[in-house]
């Protein structure tokens, strides 16, 4: 009987549309990701498109939301019987209770079983696409298949169907499968946004994910690109205990369901209250009332009031619904936890600013009311007919226009109140973290036009597309075709907002600009595509079918010949409108400004190349002084400069031709080089050549002057330019400043673009034993130059360059500002203009300052002291400061980042400012960025890397380096941990990112991974080897020998060198590990116990495996022997949160460890609770969690 | 009042559900008889707005009802052949709305209409509670009530005693013939003796076309003399079928009572019986498909 039910469910599962529906669906989604370069699942760029990685991620992402096929295959065998009213013909024939329930089960678990085998199914016969690159296409491995396949894919399937199948058995009702769903998928997304922010809790998460995303998330999270290729997750650890705790819940759920299961459950409550309802009843026959006479009227308030009565049905139809609680429950869930968790950096929060807040909830919250709004366009347009409601109500006399606009407007009415939910939410969450400073304003603007509007036009276009379509699965599909186009459309190079509907171009906010000249382009787009929702609402009112569903045809005729006069003249309006602001947007997004789609812009790149990338190395005068007069006119967003250059050769040869570049969005309004004509323009990519009448001899120089504009009239389709700003205004020299030689920027790097434009890879650098480039400068062409700049702005606003105030005045209404620096500086520098407060510190005879917003004060102190401290620590260890000023300057949260100019650093709104260091127990990351664009004046501004590999180890590894001295200065050793973890983790994780190969520290290609994170951990290590003494004299010297040197520049070799000098011999392999080859450890700690004397004082033995890899730039790891000097120590405590004082040390001492496994005994004064090899993480660990170990006591 | 000319329907499938419709309905209760997938939904619809025609004409007073169906719909009562209705609304919350649909726009007023008709239809203690837990009859009757909203003076009612048991149909029926004494009101069923009680006048709709019509005692008399009835055991059945034109067969007391028509005494044992209106539906319906045959 069970196999006859168990065949029966199956053979139904799988002759149904729905089924193939499902395969055709899931396959093609995995093909299109394998087969098509431009769509990717979950893309890492350097792994095989066929490695066994990807095959996971594809098998990992697509049983997340195929928890629908059980969902469909499972859940239905349940809930089936009901809806097709077929139950008590099933119940009622003599079939044991556990064989039917087992049977639908197995039947309709082997469907799903079928149905998931599309993915890997699809991924294979992708992998073998003829036009793949063949170059990323690793061996085939069936076995790799079927394991993932069982693991991963049925075992989620598994874990999906049981549970979801229990839900469908208790509730006998789809919408409570539907939900289960869904709180499956956010069991999910919140463990990922909480393994992601809070790292000690990534292994338990790992262990319950139900889905394995987070446990593979964790086991690969240090694989490297080799790894990635070569092998498949073990079935061991994390991922074993994950696999068989769901299997196991999944049993148990199956065996609830059996011992449970009774036949005409779900029903018998129903059919109770028929029965009472249908006893009562008058006896007498006939009645005696008169018939009630009341004429109906037909006026506009008629018509009125029974649109307003249409609204609120409709809206309670909708609210008035437990599933429309939970899914609002459920975006809460999704985005309250990011309020308090999601924007910190190194743990640390921020303050909940409300732009952040606006922030969190566009990300997290702002994907469910268009879910709810695309499932309640189904729900409402087809609510009458679902209930058999539609022939009563279509027979009335109210007209079609109510219902169709009750509908939409009800569906608004949700989203404002959905709108408003996420905003109080929010509000409420800045007053638990104690912020009272509400900006309702933003609030309001922003919630209008980031969630109700886009949502709006959503439901537009969903109410729309399921009265065209007549059928509710048909209009959700459309949907998902609409949203997966949208998705897919920018790759195909259709990218221009016109033309996707409710698109438009981003409009990012910040506290210092506020909307910018943002909110203007998204109020614009806004009327644009509202008049688009507007003509579909009128088609839809005109497609809409009162009474029997009538064919398309019949009803597309009708369009026209319907139309009244009210429904022409809103049409008219429509089109008119959208004709006008459409074409409003098109004069500013293709007429002032030039539009270029993406693809187009590659190919741009690559024409550049192809046609002038041979003057590269052509020898080309270097700009020696520059002086400049800037007028920035921030209510213009706009700039003009005039510039004077000396251009020198330095070149050995005689110099004919002058190659002259612009960045992009330049308008160059004169230029004159002394003694030279132009010979040749290109507008296009803004280059210029002047022949020379006299050729310019080796060591002679010439004059060069220019007019230039940066204009941004209007705005553009995509890229609006956020240097230029009402306020705020933050811009390089590289943007609109002419260069001498050609444009290296422009040319593409990434190495799948350049294949598709058909060009060979290049390297990101140049060799570090290429000597001919020591003596250039990466970042500009040219050397140290003079700099002087006079800035002006508007009058509320103040202007700064580089270098000292030399004056400053008023003209014509303006500010005029003047900065000279009194020493050659890089040729890379910027201006800025905003309405600032100024704080101020004289410390040792250095001017500090912070120029910020007002309202961003909190931290504007410990700038200040980070500063002073810096300064000194690096005056006294290092070398004189050269500045006799040093200024931080607040920009807007449109760019993250800080830069170190000379003696002016810009810092971003978007971070330190408003960090929030309330708690001492948080990492002080102000403090640190701080620290770290100080060391920049040291590194960078004082020392240059050669245009070689390595370079950037001079400059960020080292400013790491020093800002990482000040620190433990400020907050002591064991404040270091913590931070070196993250640097660890963030190196280790940052590895399997690579895209090219790793490289050894000291042959760094502009590897932030490499540069920032390892650096951190090898600089920091090499000094607790060395003394900070000894690598503070080899800085020094590498200062003396290189300061200000551009002839040659430093590299690590010079570094290397000085090092190996000044620690001697027995550090050799130190040296050589940490800066020349890829070496990682396991340090772990097996056995740790320990018993008490009888002195009082405690015996502690410790077992320690240890081992030490070197690997190659893919990951490949080779075991060697070890022989290092290793900290052994012995805490009171655990060491998670021990950032002050050292009380809790019992023990530290360095030991040799010289053999895998180690034992050692000491005698410690109080009780041990914690022993450790490496236990501050000092070395690169690639399990850095088991250094540390309980002790068992004895 | 109501006048149809030649209404045809045909679905996309080919099914002819209309073929030629002509009908001239006056006030008062006007029975339209006919078995299951005669097209008497598909005719109600029409009536009713809710469908177009493909060809024909369709009138009800100075309304033409295809070109402004809003006209007809302000003084149209419609309770369709089956409806469901909104969870967790009660009856009283949706008569209300319904009413407000029908133009009822005055509170007062419309407070005062919905709760003489919850007293009419005999719901006003129950109008608390979700018309989703009514009963079949209550549930026909919360339709006669939205039905009788706003004055209509045409009034469908299609099948609406199906699944009723005896008492709550007479109760139904006795509500339909008050109402029926001012304004047009149509009675689809497939149940002889809802016409024969209620309705002076009556069509009879087969495959579409309207195969009978006229006042029901006319078309009764019309039979006079041709019905003979007999009763046979069941094994004599298939032999006579042959032999007669046989309208009715029906079981009683573990035997068979048949009526065949024929213009003179068949012999064979058959009595003359009275004609009722059953017999003129089955002979019009039984002669439909011997003429199909």
């Amino acid at each position: 009987m069970f196999s006859k039910i168990a065949g029966f469910e199956l053979r139904y599962q799988l002759a149904s549309p729905t089924f193939i529906a499902v395969f055709a669906i899931f396959f093609l989604l995995t093909f299109l990701g394998v087969a098509i370069e431009n769509v990717s699942v979950g893309g890492n760029s350097s792994a095989n498109i066929n490695s066994p990685l990807q095959l996971m991620i594809n098998i990992a992402l697509f049983s997340l939301i195929g928890g629908f096929m059980p969902a469909v295959f499972l859940a239905s065998g349940v809930i089936r019987d009901k809806s097709f009213k077929t139950q008590e013909l099933f119940f009622s024939r003599p079939i044991k209770e556990r064989e039917f329930l087992l049977g639908r089960f197995t039947g309709g678990f082997i469907a799903t079983v079928l149905c998931f085998a599309s993915v890997p199914l699809a991924f294979l016969i992708g992998s073998f696409m003829p036009w793949l690159d063949q170059e990323l296409i690793g061996p085939t491995n069936l076995g790799w298949y079927l394991y993932l396949y069982a693991t991963l894919g049925l075992v989620n399937m598994w874990v999906v169907g049981s549970v979801l199948f229990t839900v469908a058995n208790f509730t006998r009702s789809m919408t409570g499968v539907m939900i289960g769903f869904v709180l499956l998928l956010i069991l999910y997304v919140v463990g990922s946004l909480i393994a992601s922010s809070e790292p000690e809790l990534r292994e338990t998460l790992a262990l319950i994910d139900p889905f394995g995303l987070n446990t593979i998330g964790e086991v690969t999270r240090y694989w490297t690109t080799f790894e990635y290729n070569s092998q498949v997750i073990a079935f061991e650890g994390l991922y074993m205990a994950n696999r068989f705790l769901w299997i196991g819940i999944g049993l148990a759920l199956l065996a609830l369901n059996l011992l449970t299961f009774r036949f005409r459950t779900g029903s018998s409550g129903k059919s109770k209250k028929k029965a009472q309802a249908a006893v009562s009843g008058p006896k007498s026959a006939i009645s005696d009332l008169a018939l009630p006479r009341m004429q109906p009227s037909f006026s506009g308030a008629t018509s009125r009031q029974q649109f307003l009565a249409r609204v609120g049905f409709e809206v309670k139809g909708v609210v008035l619904n437990l599933a429309f609680f939970i899914l609002l429950a459920l975006a809460l869930f999704n985005t309250v936890p990011g309020f308090f968790l999601g924007n910190g950096i190194y743990g640390t929060d921020n303050y909940p600013v409300t732009r952040v807040m606006m922030n969190i909830i566009g990300g997290a919250y702002a994907i469910f009311p268009i879910v709810i709004v695309i499932y309640y366009a189904s729900e409402l347009i087809w609510r009458e007919r679902r209930f058999g409601f539609h022939e009563i109500t279509d027979a009335t006399p109210t007209p079609s226009w109510v219902f169709v606009t009750a509908k939409f407007v009800a569906m608004i009415a949700i989203i404002v109140a959905l709108s408003l939910v996420a905003i109080v939410s929010a509000v409420l969450s800045q007053l638990a973290m104690g912020y009272t400073v509400f900006e309702f304003d933003q609030y309001f603007i922003r919630g209008m036009m980031e969630l109700v509007i886009p949502t709006t036009l959503v439901a537009a276009l969903a109410i729309f597309l399921q009265v065209l379509m007549n059928n509710r699965w048909l209009g959700i599909a459309a949907m998902l075709i609409f949203f997966v186009f949208s998705l897919v459309s920018g790759q195909m190079g259709l990218d221009h907002n016109l033309y996707l509907y409710g698109s438009s171009p981003g409009a990012p906010y910040s506290d210092m600009n506020g909307y910018g000249h943002f909110l203007g382009i998204s109020v614009w787009f806004s009327l644009y595509w509202s008049f688009w929702a507007l003509l579909l609402m009128v088609l839809a009112y005109q497609l809409w079918s009162r009474g029997a569903l009538t064919p398309i045809t019949s009803r597309l005729r009708r369009i026209f010949v319907g139309l009244t006069p009210a429904t022409a003249s809103l049409a008219l309006i429509a089109v008119v409108g959208a004709g006008a602001t459409g074409s409003w947007i098109f004069l500013n997004t293709n007429i002032r400004n030039e539009y270029i789609s993406g693809p187009d812009q590659r190919a741009l790149a690559a024409e550049y190349e192809r046609t002038y990338w041979h003057l590269v190395d052509e020898p080309q005068p270097t700009v020696t002084d520059t002086a400049y007069e800037v007028d920035i006119y921030p209510d213009e967003r706009r700039y003009t400069a005039t510039g004077q250059y000396t251009v020198q050769n330095k070149t050995d040869v005689a110099i004919e031709t002058v190659w002259i570049s612009y960045g992009q969005g330049t308008t160059v309004l004169s230029q004159d080089l002394t003694g030279a004509t132009l010979a040749s323009e290109d507008e296009r990519f803004l280059l210029y050549s002047f022949e020379l009448d006299q050729p310019l001899a080796p060591g002679e120089s010439l004059d060069f002057a220019f007019s230039v504009e940066n204009a941004n009239p209007g705005f553009r389709n995509s890229g609006n330019v956020v240097t230029v700003n009402y306020n705020g205004t933050f811009f390089n020299n590289f943007q609109s400043m002419p260069s001498m030689g050609i444009d290296t920027n422009r040319r593409l790097t990434d190495r799948s673009q350049r294949r598709q434009e058909g060009l060979e890879p290049v390297d990101r650098a140049f060799p570090l034993e290429d000597e001919h480039r020591h003596y250039e400068n990466p970042i500009t062409q040219s050397d140290y130059v003079t700099f002087r700049s006079i800035v002006s702005t508007s009058s509320d606003q103040i202007a700064i360059a580089p270098g000292y105030l030399e004056r400053q005045w008023e003209e014509d209404g303006r500010r005029y500002f003047e900065y000279v620096m009194d020493r050659p500086i890089l040729n890379f520098y910027s201006w800025m203009s905003a309405d600032y407060t100024v704080a101020e510190r004289e410390v040792d005879g250095v001017n500090l300052q912070v120029f910020y917003h007002e309202p961003h004060h909190w931290n504007v102190e410990r700038m200040l002291e980070a500063s002073a401290d810096s300064l000194a620590y690096f005056s006294d260890n290092l070398s004189p400061y050269q500045y006799r000023q040093f200024r931080i300057l607040e920009f807007p949260a449109y760019q993250t980042f800080a830069q170190a100019f000379p003696n002016t650093i810009p810092y971003s709104e978007g971070i330190g400012f408003i960090g929030d260091l309330r708690d001492p127990d948080d990492i002080d990351y102000v403090y640190y960025v701080t620290a770290h664009e100080a060391a920049h004046q040291w590194w960078a501004h004082q020392v240059m890397g050669a245009n070689v590999q390595g370079s950037t180890m001079l400059i960020e590894t080292f400013a790491q380096y020093s800002a990482l001295m000040v620190m433990r200065e400020e907050y002591g050793e064991d404040a270091m941990r913590r931070f070196l973890k993250f640097e660890l983790d963030s190196y280790l994780g940052g590895r399997g990112s690579e895209a090219i190969e790793e490289q050894p520290l000291y042959r760094v290609e502009n590897q932030q991974y490499i540069h920032y994170r390892k650096g951190s951990v090898i600089m920091y290590a090499l000094q607790d080897y060395l003394g900070e003494e000894t690598v503070n004299r080899v800085m020094r010297r590498l200062i003396d020998e290189r300061a200000y040197s551009s002839e040659p520049y430093a590299t690590t070799l010079d570094f290397l060198r000085i090092l190996r000098e000044e620690a001697g011999p027995e550090w050799e392999g130190v040296i050589h590990d940490f800066f020349e080859r890829i070496v990682l450890f396991d340090l772990q700690v097996t056995e740790a116990t320990a018993s008490e004397r009888e002195d009082g004082r405690w015996d502690v033995a410790i077992e320690v495996e240890a081992r030490k890899f070197s690997a190659d730039g893919e990951g490949r790891q080779t075991e060697e022997e070890i022989d290092y000097l290793i900290d052994i120590g012995v805490f009171n405590r655990d060491l998670e949160g021990a950032i002050t004082g050292s009380d809790h040390v019992l023990y530290m001492e360095k030991h040799q460890i010289n053999e895998t496994t180690m034992r050692f005994e000491f005698i410690v004064d109080e009780e041990p609770e914690y022993v450790g090899i490496d236990p501050y993480n000092k070395l690169v660990d690639r399990n850095s969690d088991d250094n540390l170990s309980r002790v068992t006591i004895q | 009042m109501l006048e149809l000319s030649g209404l045809t329907k045909t679905y996309g499938n080919q099914v002819r559900a209309l073929d030629g419709v002509s009908l001239s309905i006056p006030k008062g209760m006007f029975g339209l008889l006919g078995p299951n997938g005669a097209g008497k939904s598909s005719l109600m619809r029409t009536i009713a707005t809710l469908q177009a025609p493909d060809q024909g004409k369709l009138t009800f007073g100075d309304i033409d009802i295809l070109k402004d169906p809003q006209a007809l719909r302000s003084t149209l009562g419609y309770l369709p052949q089956d409806f469901g209705v909104y969870p967790r609304m009660s009856a009283r919350a949706m008569l209300d709305h319904l009413a407000v649909l029908k133009g009822l726009s005055d509170a007062k007023a419309r407070k005062q209409v919905v709760e003489t008709l919850l007293e009419q239809t005999n719901l006003a203690q129950h109008a608390k509670k979700a018309v989703a837990s009514y009963s079949g009859g209550m549930r026909q009757r919360f339709g006669i009530a939205q039905a009788l909203l706003g004055d209509p003076q045409l009034i469908i009612v299609d099948e609406p005693t199906a699944g009723l048991d005896p008492e709550e149909r007479n109760r139904f029926h006795n509500l339909l013939s008050e109402i029926g004494e001012n304004v047009v009101v149509i009675l689809s069923t497939h149940i002889v003796e809802d016409v024969s009680d209620l309705c002076p006048n009556m069509a009879i709709l087969d495959k579409g076309q309207i195969v009978n019509k006229g006042a029901p005692q006319d078309l009764i008399d019309s039979l006079n003399g041709q019905v003979w009835g007999k009763i046979i055991d069941k094994s004599e059945l298939a032999g006579l079928r042959d032999r007669y034109q046989i309208i009715s067969e029906r079981l009683t007391m573990g035997r068979v009572r048949i009526h065949v028509l024929a213009d003179s005494d068949p012999g064979d044992g058959f009595e003359a019986t009275a004609p009722d209106l059953e017999d003129v539906y089955f002979a019009t319906i039984r002669a439909g498909y011997r003429a199909a045959a």
